[in-house]
This record gives structure tokens, C-alpha cells and sequence, in this order.
């Protein structure tokens, strides 16, 4: 009998191969990672004092008495002014649910702009940014009531939309007006309701099935259909399945098996030995040339090199004093039968 | 009703109708309106499965794991039926393919035939006969069953009828009768014929020898018209499978094989055969058995769950064997024979000589020669007991003067039957 199923080995040995490649790209991933420092995951994000972060703006903020709250749930805006770096991540409606409510409002970059342009130093030419002079804008370029910096920032009622987000950047925030600029957008009220989206606001995306086009649609009902169909055709069975009465299989051996077990279990190592002991007088007694109960000890010795008190002992009374025992002294029941069928 | 791959097709086609040109509900229950309505027609066109009519005819028996064939007769009074026939058996009668292509015309009739290897000693019955008649387009198929009873008697496959050969030659040298100058060495006494040169001088008969001219021999032949009632223990023991060359087999079904040899070579021999299977009551009883009524009797034989009666048998068979005959007795030597079996012997063996012949279990020989560590020695102590119980059971057997042979699977019939033929030799039946 072989088993099929494989065992541990056979698992490791087909498994290890796929498993290492599998480590090395983790570990790649993960030095990757480290080594490119976060990408674009923390940039203007109040908390991060790398480059593209914006630490250094909430900072000046606090200090001019603006009260800095991030956040991914914009509830309370009312009263405040609101910061979203990422418009485009939210849904439309509320988007301009929160606009209205807060007392005033910075969108950064929101789809769709009118035009591309290039990220430079710009004057403002418009009275609401003259105190702040040039500043580093560019990018998108909006429509709306007040253009400043060639329409980069414009200014309907209480939104502010901006083209470029460099000047609230800690690395570009001490270029030319670039602090007063953003301290003149951001610190317009007492508290400033800094909103990055989570992931649960994409949920307000449009569902999968909204994107696909009608046709395919009910197609894949009819798809369905045929799915049902084809599963008819492979269920529907040529006849009934046909049952029989096998014969039990038990082997017959399986009953000696279990007096083994028994005999392991209890440790009854004295009583196999004698067994053992009396199999071995039993096949040794023709060998010998006497009748069965006959004491061996002489003529076994005559033939062996062993000593007559040797062969008493291990023919008729040793006790093996543990379970080591009982194997070795099974093996030196072995060589003396060998020796007497041999020698 | 059946559906076929083709509506399937359909359907799959059915997806790009719909996609492409009507995607809308009422394109979808366009296609499948369709679909239906092709259905619906070939379920109405397809010939009726209800009213076929079947006969069958071929095998009626088989020796186990040789090949036999089976006929199926399909009549069809109606329209023209085509598709597929499945002629389902159990599993253990190994059909090699239980499934052909039908196409019956309308009125007429096929015969299909199915080829059977049974795998397993017994009355191998077939199940349903289930056609499936598909529609002209082939989309939907009318399917029904009928059933047709037929059994296949898978009978003991014999495998020891190879010693036969031998065991018949050294019969006929008993006998005499080979081409031979040795005399017979049977013990009952035949005739006298001339004495030629390398003749026994021992068997000259000289009385004879005095009345004639020539010097006359006594010829002598083993003894014959003997009975032989051969008992097949059927009760739990004989559940038990032993591992020979020819894989795990119950020890009935080496039973069995041996008493077949012992029976051919003792019809040979000229003595009557009587066979009995007993377990806690009469099985199979055949009177006066012939090798193939022998084998019809013994193919459904199964062991039973059930304790050997050994005081039931005996009764039965002092009851049934008038004369002094030889009961052979297959068996397993088990430590319940010394009390259920050993106390009656007295009285069975005043009107009959018991021979027991036992299955002995290679698996346990293996065991008892096993070293090594402590599993293995432990292994081998059981192993020992058993074999030293077997060993104390043919002593007391013997001193009842019952005959035992114990004999590993592979080697029990030729030792049954060479053990007959020394009995014979002997004038001991």
C-alpha cells in the first residue's frame, strides 16, 4: 500500500520554490517602499515636515491664532474656513453642500480647469492678493468674479479656487509671497477645517454597473440564462445512479495487529518476551532432536559459543527490564536459533 | 425530458443576440422564447422512449474476471428513435462500456451487445435500461428507463485448476494405470495379470502362480467409490482477507478454490462429492457434486456475520453422510474451535475421518519475524501467540486424529489436495 496524499516533505520541497519568490518580492516591495520615502501619500498634509508636506503653513497658522483641525469629516464647517487639497475625491454635491456652509472655502486644483499653464512666479494684478505680491502659482487656470495671477487663483464669493498648491508646500513656502499668500487664503476665520478625504467618500463614485453600457447588461442575464441552461443539460443524468453491497473488508490479520498495540500499550514487555522465548523453544526442538518440553539449555550450549548459564537465562528466565531490553534480547534469541540452524 | 450541448449553444449564441442587436428584456425573452419553442418542437418530434420494448439474451454465467457478453434486443414500435442507450449494471459487474449510440428505425429493432468483467464472485444483477431519444434538431432529448432483469453469475474463478495436471498424474501412479513398471500403490486389490521383468517380486502371488503357467502378480489400485463430503465454514472467520499473489481475498474465496480442486481431483479419483456450506445453518447443500454444479452452488455464497455452529454441523452431518466417509472441513484454526468444535469429536469421528484444512495469514508470518524496534518486537510477540495457539490446536487436534493442514493462501488447494491423495495412497478414507 502507497500512500497518495502527500506528506509535510513533499509539501515543503513543492511549495519552497514559489514561497521564496514570493519573500523576495515582499521584501523588495517593502525596501522600495522605504527607499522613495511615501511618494505622494503625505504632500500637503498639515503633519509632515518633508518637502512637499505643509507643516511650516499650519504652523504660522496656529501662530496667528487660526485653530488647525484636520480632518476626514467635515461636519462642522460652519463659521470656519475650508482647506480640501484634493477636491476631486469628493462628490460634487458635497462638496458644494460644504462650501456653502463654511464661511469661506480653498479648493485646490479641481477638475476641470480651463487650461494647462506652467508653474512660475506670477503677479497678482487684482486687490485681493496685492498685499501678498508675487507668488509661485500656475497649473490649472479657472473662470470666476476675481482673477489674480493670470486666472490661476480665482475668487467666486466665498470659494477660492487655486491652480497649484506649491504655496502651501514647506519647500516653496518662503519664496517670494508665498507665506502671505497662503496665510491670506487660509487664515480668513478663527479656525481652518483642514479636509482630506478618506476612502469611504469614493464610495460616492458611480457604481460599476453604472459604467458599463446597457447592452452588456442584459447580456449577462442572458448570459445567466445560458449558465442555467448549460447546467441543465450536465445535471440531467443517463439513467439513476446504480448501488451495491460490497462485502465488509477487514483483514484478518487486523486482530493480531491489535494484540500488539495492547501489548505495546500495557508494556507487558515480560509476557512478549516469553512468548517469544517459547516460539523460539518451539522451533528450536526439531533442530535439536528433542521432544517439545524438553530442557534445552545443554544442547543448545554444546552447539553455540555460549555458556550454559547464558543460554538458561535467555531461554528460560531472563526478564527484560525495559522496553530496550525486550528488542535486544528478541535479536539475541535470533542469533542463537541462526547459530543452532547454522553451526 | 433532456436538454442537449446544442441548447446550450443556443443559449451562448443567445447572449450575443441579445448584446449586440435587442439589448433589452424583450430581447431576452425573444431569445429565450425561442429557445423554448426549439425545445418544445423536439420534444415533440423525438421518438417515444415509453413504448420500446427490450429483450435480453447471452450470458448467464462467467467465471470471475474473465469476459462475457450480454445482448440487448430494442424494439420500437413507434417513431424513429435516435440518441444514446446507457445499460447500467452494478458496479462489481464491470461493464466496459455501458453506453452505445442508438439510432432504432421506426418499427424496428437492434441488438446491442455489452461486454461484462466481472470483478467480484456472485450474482451480478443489471439496473435500468435508460434511452434517450433526442428531437431532430437535437436540442432536447425524451428520456425514460425500463428495466430488463438479467443476472450474470460471477462464478469462482478456479484459479488452483493448474495443479490439476499434476495432482491427475500422480493419481494414475496410485492407480497403476500410467505407462509405467511401477505398481500401483493403492491398497485395495485389483487383479492378477503376468509378471513382467522389473515387477515387484514382493507382489507375486504365488497361490496364483501355482494354478498357472506363468508367474502371475497381484496389481492393486487405490481405493475408490469413497465418500468425500467437503464443508465450507461460511460464518465471520471466513470474512477475513488474507494477502496472497492474487491480492486481498476473503478466506472463503481460497476456501472455495480449494475445495474445487479437491473435488475434481475426487471425482477423478472415482469418489463421491458431497459439499456444504454451513455457518449457524445449511447455506448450500450438493448432494453427489459435479465440478459445474459445484461452482453454480458456490458462486453467491458470502460469509456471514454470524458465529460457527459447530455442534448445528455436526448434526448435520452425521445426519446426512450414511457411510464412513472423509469430511473435509475448511476452516480457520481459531481459538474457538477447542471449545465449540473439540468436544464433538468424539462423536464425529466414531462414523467419519475429519480433515481440517485452515487459511494461514501470510501478514502474521511476516509479523512474527519482525525485528528492529520496540513496535515491531511487540508486533512479533502477538504475532507468535497466535501462531503458537494454531500450533496447540493441531496437537489436540491431532491427538483426536483428525488431519490438519495449514497452509498459507497460495498454497492451500495443491496441500489439501496432495494431503487427499496420500490419504488415499494410505487406504486411510
Amino acid at each position: 500500500m502507497t500512500a497518495v496524499s502527500p506528506d509535510a516533505g513533499r509539501i515543503w520541497t513543492a511549495a519552497r520554490g514559489p514561497l521564496l519568490i514570493g519573500v523576495i518580492i515582499l521584501f523588495a516591495a517593502i525596501v522600495i517602499t522605504l527607499l522613495r520615502g511615501g511618494g505622494e501619500g503625505g504632500s500637503l498634509d498639515p503633519r509632515s515636515y518633508r518637502p512637499e508636506g505643509s507643516h511650516a503653513v499650519a504652523a504660522l497658522l496656529e501662530q496667528n491664532g487660526v485653530r488647525v483641525e484636520l480632518t476626514d469629516d467635515p461636519s462642522a464647517v460652519d463659521g470656519a474656513t475650508l482647506f480640501v487639497p484634493r477636491p476631486n475625491l469628493i462628490d460634487p454635491e458635497r462638496l458644494e453642500d460644504l462650501s456653502k456652509r463654511a464661511a469661506a472655502t480653498v479648493l485646490l486644483a479641481p477638475a476641470p480647469g480651463m487650461r494647462q499653464v506652467e508653474v512660475d512666479t506670477r503677479q497678482p494684478n487684482c486687490p485681493l492678493a496685492a498685499k501678498a505680491g508675487p507668488a509661485t502659482l500656475g497649473g490649472l487656470v479657472y473662470n470666476g468674479e476675481e482673477r489674480c495671477y493670470d486666472s490661476t487663483l480665482v475668487r467666486t464669493g466665498t470659494v477660492t479656487t487655486i491652480g497649484f498648491g506649491a504655496i502651501f508646500t514647506n519647500r516653496d513656502l518662503d519664496e517670494e509671497g508665498n507665506a502671505a499668500l497662503a496665510l491670506t487664503l487660509l487664515g480668513q476665520h478663527e479656525r481652518l477645517v483642514w479636509y482630506v478625504p478618506s476612502a469611504a467618500d469614493r464610495s460616492q463614485q458611480k457604481e460599476f454597473t453604472d459604467l458599463i453600457p446597457d447592452g452588456w447588461k442584459f447580456a449577462a442575464w442572458q448570459l445567466g440564462i445560458a449558465a442555467v441552461v448549460i447546467a441543465l443539460w450536465r445535471a440531467r443524468r443517463l439513467g439513476r445512479v446504480v448501488t451495491e453491497r460490497l462485502p465488509v473488508v477487514v483483514r484478518a490479520a487486523e486482530t493480531v495487529e491489535g494484540r500488539a498495540r495492547l501489548y505495546r500499550r500495557s508494556h507487558a514487555s515480560a509476557h512478549a518476551a516469553s512468548v517469544l522465548r517459547q516460539a523460539t523453544r518451539d522451533r528450536l526442538a526439531p533442530l535439536l532432536g528433542l521432544p517439545v518440553g524438553e530442557d534445552q539449555t545443554a544442547e543448545v550450549a554444546r552447539r553455540t559459543s555460549r555458556s550454559a548459564e547464558r543460554v538458561r537465562t535467555l531461554l528460560y528466565s531472563q526478564e527484560p527490564v525495559d522496553d530496550r531490553g525486550l528488542v535486544a534480547l528478541a535479536d539475541e534469541l535470533d542469533a542463537v536459533e541462526n547459530e543452532v540452524r547454522n553451526g | 425530458m433532456a436538454l442537449t450541448g446544442r441548447a446550450g449553444l443556443l443559449a451562448l449564441i443567445g447572449v450575443l443576440v441579445v448584446g449586440l442587436l435587442l439589448p433589452s428584456w424583450q430581447g431576452i425573452l425573444l431569445v429565450l422564447g425561442v429557445l423554448l419553442l426549439c425545445v418544445f418542437v423536439d420534444l415533440l418530434l423525438a421518438g417515444g422512449v415509453r413504448r420500446l420494448t427490450f429483450v435480453r439474451s447471452g450470458a448467464s454465467s462467467v467465471r470471475t474476471g474473465e469476459l462475457c457478453t450480454v445482448l440487448l434486443t430494442v424494439q420500437n414500435p413507434g417513431r424513429r428513435v435516435r440518441g444514446v442507450l446507457r445499460d447500467a449494471w452494478t458496479p462489481s459487474a464491470g461493464v466496459v462500456a455501458d453506453r452505445v449510440l442508438v439510432d432504432v428505425p421506426a418499427g424496428g429493432s437492434r441488438t446491442f451487445s455489452f461486454e461484462l468483467r466481472p470483478v467480484r464472485r456472485g450474482d451480478r444483477v443489471s439496473d435500468r435500461v435508460t434511452v434517450r431519444s433526442v428531437g431532430p434538431l437535437g436540442i432536447a432529448a425524451r428520456q425514460g428507463s425500463h428495466v430488463v432483469p438479467w443476472t450474470v453469475r460471477a462464478l469462482p474463478p478456479f484459479h488452483s485448476r493448474r495443479h490439476l495436471p499434476p495432482l491427475l498424474e500422480r493419481l494414475r501412479e496410485l492407480d497403476g494405470r500410467r505407462a509405467s513398471l511401477i505398481r500401483g500403490a493403492g491398497t485395495e486389490f485389483d487383479s492378477l495379470r503376468a509378471y513382467v521383468i522389473g515387477d515387484d517380486v514382493r507382489s507375486i502371488d504365488w497361490r496364483a502362480s501355482a494354478r498357472s503357467s506363468d508367474v502371475v502378480v497381484r496389481t492393486w489400485r487405490p481405493e475408490r467409490d469413497r465418500q468425500v463430503t467437503i464443508v465450507l465454514d461460511t460464518a465471520r472467520t471466513a470474512a477475513g482477507r488474507v494477502f496472497g499473489s492474487l491480492g486481498g481475498l476473503p478466506r472463503l474465496d481460497t476456501s472455495m478454490d480449494a475445495a474445487l480442486l479437491l473435488s475434481a481431483l475426487a471425482s477423478q479419483a472415482r469418489d463421491q462429492v458431497d459439499f456444504l456450506a454451513y455457518s449457524n445453518k445449511v447455506r448450500a447443500s450438493v448432494p453427489r457434486a459435479s465440478l459445474p454444479v459445484l461452482v453454480q452452488a458456490m458462486a453467491p455464497l458470502e460469509a456471514e456475520l454470524v458465529e460457527f455452529d459447530a455442534r448445528g454441523l455436526v448434526a448435520e452431518v452425521l445426519r446426512r453422510a450414511g457411510r464412513r466417509s472423509l469430511v473435509v472441513l475448511l476452516t480457520s484454526l481459531e481459538p474457538s474451535i477447542e471449545h465449540g468444535l473439540l468436544p464433538l469429536l468424539p462423536a464425529l469421528a466414531a462414523r467419519h475421518r475429519l480433515l481440517i484444512a485452515s487459511v494461514s495469514d501470510p501478514a502474521v508470518h511476516a509479523m512474527a519475524s519482525g525485528r528492529g524496534d520496540l513496535e515491531s518486537v511487540y508486533a512479533a510477540a502477538a504475532a507468535e501467540r497466535t501462531l503458537a495457539e494454531r500450533r496447540h490446536l493441531t496437537a489436540l487436534l491431532a491427538r483426536h486424529d483428525v488431519d490438519v493442514v495449514d497452509a498459507l493462501p497460495d498454497d492451500l488447494p495443491r496441500a489439501l489436495a496432495d494431503r487427499y491423495l496420500s490419504l488415499k495412497a494410505a487406504g486411510k478414507l
